[in-house]
């Protein structure tokens, strides 16, 4: 028998990384390594701020934040060692993965998220990605987008949605709402990046909604988590609708925090329009807090189509918040079982491994 | 159905035509049949055998089985794709159906349009697999198996091939004088296989030699009662185009019982709307399978028996004398890279009177330099240069780019058939035949609730003829077709099939879409400029609505 193969994964960040694409690098990279499904991992990440540990198998070359030393480095490590799969986390590091691909005979995977790939990207982008043997998908509508401009046969395009970590669990939040103080509020939570380019995530939304929900009799307390620049627009947009005192910026949080809050939360609302899925949607159900969004792009399978989160129109956005905090919270661990069985690890390693073996079996 | 231990489920579109005898081989092995239909012999088959099942079928089908203990679902289509089979996948959920209209109308699928099935309509007037008018809708290519399970379905694989059939026939050719028993041999046992049935089987009965031979071969497979089925139009009748004495003379010859159907423009224009409806993918042709099922119907006929591949398989058109003269004359010069670029620059520049009149002309040294040009120029309702000035040209180029259609006709002849006729043959029976008149015949048909059997579109009968068909000269084949019925065909319908018959729908559609007037003391015009404006209309009243305004922003 053939031993598992190697793999070179050619990553904007995995181990050490921050973000979504950098957690999803690290879920399926960890989830291959210990399903045996290949034998090692070399990782070349252009960062990694963050300490981290390694799992098995994988191990991770230093981070070259500039491109052209990047690729320097990333095709010597391809021709020094045994490649069988290289493993592109995004599309546009697509044509060096092509390369080494085709330098290599190697097998070739690309990763496609959310925004980068909805947009028909460069000619040399789109030529390497219809060179892939297998192109994965967080959601749907990414798929669906790739499909829309790339010439490659739709069966080599699967979907395999985020997972969400074990550390996420329904429990106590009592420690986080007594130092935040929120005894006696219905506390809304947002979950996410604020970057000024991508003014997607639908803070705005909620901050408009606030004084008619407050107006309602709700005596509402919006948390706000996450870093990004367009925190100060965001913080002007509270006071112009006269309500910043019930809007906390709470900025970047540790993972125990982070975990707290969302148990804290009545009710977690993103209405993004542009998630390539929407992995906060995971963390807050698998804490037992019941989500709200708008089911548009990658968000309708965080959201599982209703069945999992509750999806409103832009128009009834509003209105159906105040219809959920009506409510009584859910019980959260019916609402965590049922997040975790579609999304857990378990899931998540089941459709990895059902990926790389249609891979390998086409040899 | 279910197979008794609950493990197999199959569902299945179609006819199996040698179910006894695979009945018959099954019980031998110890089977016991429950039902008496061949749905069920599908499932004992798959079970004995799994995917391999497919080689032992003879017959037109599009099924999918769902094997319960490995749960995945795996599908197949016929060999010449008489039955068609359309699936769509959006990453999450594996759908599939007999039409595209039925995947739309359930509902949760993305109706964005695929440019390159837009693309493929405009080139050869029909929508060529696996392309459908819609991005996430395909169809599974004839010949074809499918593995569907947890990470989706995979990619389809083929199971039989036209080419390698006519490769090993033209590899080991029959003598010449071997064509008239072969084609006696081979069609009289294709036409018995196909008169199995439980009910009566008609027959479509034209003025030509496919059907009236197929008349004399039914009668020699033992059916007493046969009632025949001619198409006629009202305003041929008493002159020399009309079909319908010579197929009354026919009728008389093996003494079958006939029902001409005589159709009038006005009717033709009262069931347009409804033929729009029924058609499933746009296509330019199909009014006369319409109004023949129609009559079928009328008739109280359930099955019946058409001529359908008679041309393709026997050498009929005009292309088996065309594609290689054009390729032979033009060929090597058209091979000199970038001169049939210029030559239609400058034939556009010089003369734009006689570009605009002979479209296809300009095309001939950029295409017959291989056969799949050649074919692409002698079929092509529009030429790839020419899109962008009918459609959307960023749809035109995308679709150009996705449909690839001088690789995807250059595919069909891997291996390569050897002979002229065969390579012919092959291209009109997997682009021509495949994706217009077998789909046609399947929508009109249906929308009858008439089953249409083709027994010249068999794989047995052509792996019978393979050996002889690069002998055929023009003529030869339906001469012997002529001959294959104990009582051969009258002459005069040899004869007189020649020269071919008009039909008057070309006008009809013309007056339909409003250039009747217009046209009026002009030179009548080629049909394939009528053809091209028609198939305008046709995208016109069929195309999604999201995609309408793409289509048609020139």
């Amino acid at each position: 028998m053939k031993p598992p193969p190697t793999m070179l994964a050619i990553v904007t960040d995995a181990f050490g990384g921050r973000g979504g694409i950098a957690q999803y690098n690290r879920d399926f990279l960890e989830t291959l390594a210990e399903t045996g499904g290949v034998s090692s991992i070399t990782v070349l990440p252009r960062q990694a701020p963050d300490l981290f540990v390694l799992p098995e198998r994988v191990e991770q070359t230093p981070a070259r934040p500039g491109w052209i030393g990047y690729s320097v480095a990333a095709l010597r490590t391809a021709l020094l060692r045994p490649v069988d799969l290289v493993f592109c986390g995004h599309l546009y590091m697509a044509p060096l993965a092509a390369l080494i691909k085709r330098l290599k005979g190697a097998k070739l995977i690309v990763q496609t998220h959310g925004i980068e790939a909805w947009p028909r990207p460069s000619r040399s982008q789109r030529a390497a990605l219809e060179a892939a043997d297998l192109v994965l998908c967080v959601s749907r509508h990414t798929r669906s987008a790739v499909l829309s401009w790339a010439a490659i046969a739709p069966e080599l395009v699967l979907v395999v949605p985020d997972t969400v970590r074990e550390a996420f669990t329904p429990g106590d939040g009592s420690t986080q709402r007594s130092a935040l103080a929120l005894e006696g509020k219905r506390v809304l939570l947002t979950v996410g990046r604020m970057d000024p380019r991508e003014r997607y995530k639908g803070h705005d939304r909620v901050i408009l909604a606030i004084s008619n929900l407050v107006a309602k009799g709700h005596d509402i307390c919006y948390l706000v988590v996450g870093e990004g620049a367009d925190r100060i627009r965001l913080e002007a947009l509270a006071r112009d609708a006269g309500v910043s005192e019930r809007v906390r910026f709470l900025g970047r949080v540790g993972l125990q925090t982070l975990v707290e809050i969302y148990r804290t939360a009545d009710l977690f609302v993103m209405p993004s329009t542009g998630e390539g899925f929407g992995v906060a949607f995971l963390e807050a159900m698998a804490s037992g807090t019941p989500v709200l969004g708008l089911g548009v792009a990658g968000a309708r399978d965080a959201l599982a189509d209703g069945e999992l989160g509750i999806t409103a129109s832009e128009a009834e956005f509003p209105a159906t918040i105040a219809c959920l905090l009506d409510e009584p919270k859910p019980d959260p661990h019916a609402l965590a079982a049922a997040a975790r069985a579609r999304f857990g690890r378990e899931t998540f390693a089941i459709g990895v491994r059902a990926a790389l073996d249609r891979l390998m079996e086409a040899t | 159905m279910t197979s008794e231990d609950g493990r197999f489920v199959v569902i299945f579109n179609g006819e199996i035509y040698n179910y006894p005898q695979l009945r018959a081989e099954l019980e031998t092995d110890g089977v016991r049949f429950r039902t008496t239909s061949d749905t069920e012999a599908l499932l004992h088959l798959y079970a004995r055998h799994g995917a391999d099942m497919v080689h032992r079928l003879r017959g037109m089908f599009a099924f999918a089985i769902w094997d319960q203990a490995r749960r995945g679902l795996f599908l197949a289509r016929d060999p010449y794709g008489i039955k068609p089979l359309y699936t769509a996948n959006d990453g999450w959920t594996f759908r599939f159906a007999s039409q595209v209209k039925a995947l739309v109308a359930g509902g949760h699928i993305s109706r964005d349009p695929e440019p390159a099935g837009i693309v493929g309509f405009h080139l050869f007037g029909s929508v060529p697999e696996p392309f459908t008018l819609y991005r996430d809708i395909r169809a599974l290519p004839a010949g074809h198996i499918q593995w569907v399970d947890t990470a989706g379905p995979r990619e389809p694989k083929p199971f039989s091939n036209l080419a390698d059939v006519l490769a090993k026939g033209s590899a080991n050719p029959g003598p010449t004088a071997e064509i008239h028993e072969r084609v006696r041999a081979g069609v009289l046992d294709s036409v018995r296989a196909h008169l199995l049935a439980d009910v009566e089987v008609g027959i479509f009965l034209s003025a030509g030699v496919d059907s009236g031979a197929l008349l004399g071969c039914m009668r020699d497979a033992g059916q007493r009662e046969i009632r025949a089925i001619t198409l006629a139009f009202e305003e041929f009748r008493g002159t020399s185009e009309d079909e319908a004495p010579l197929a009354a003379c026919v009728c008389e010859h093996y003494g079958a019982h006939h029902i001409v159907r005589r159709l009038s423009e006005q009717e033709f224009v009262e069931d347009l709307p409804a033929i729009l409806e029924a058609m499933d993918q746009p296509s330019i042709d199909g009014v006369n399978a319409w109004f023949v099922s129609k009559a079928a119907k009328e008739a109280g006929l359930k099955v019946v028996i058409s001529g359908l591949g008679g041309d393709e398989l026997l050498g009929g058109y005009p292309s088996f004398l065309d594609l290689p003269r054009w390729h032979r004359r033009f060929g090597l010069l058209a091979a000199v890279p970038g001169i049939g670029f210029l030559a239609r620059k400058l034939i556009a520049a010089v003369a734009p009177t006689f570009s605009r009149v002979t479209p296809k002309a300009l095309g001939v040294l950029e295409y017959s330099g291989s056969w799949a040009g050649t074919y692409l120029l002698r079929r092509g309702l529009f030429l790839p240069h020419e899109l962008p000035g009918v459609m959307d040209a960023e749809i035109a180029c995308e679709g150009l780019r996705r449909l690839k259609p001088l690789r995807r006709l250059a595919a069909n002849l891997t291996p390569d058939p050897i002979s002229e006729n065969a390579r012919v043959c092959v291209l009109e029976s997997a682009q021509y035949m495949r994706n217009q008149l077998l789909r046609d015949a399947d929508w009109a048909g249906m929308a009858h609730s008439l089953e249409i059997r083709v027994p010249l579109v068999d794989f047995t009968l052509l792996r019978a003829l393979a050996p002889v068909i690069p002998a055929f000269t023009p003529g030869a084949g339906k001469a012997a077709l002529a001959n294959a019925p104990t009582v051969p065909l009258p002459d005069e319908i040899v004869t007189r099939a020649k020269t071919g018959f008009n039909v008057p729908t070309g006008d009809w559609m013309n007056a339909a879409i409003g250039r009747g007037s217009d046209a009026v003391g002009r030179a009548p015009e080629a049909k394939g400029l009528i053809s091209r404006r028609w198939s305008r209309a046709v995208l016109n009243g069929m195309a999604p609505a999201n995609a309408q305004e793409q289509l048609h922003a020139s």
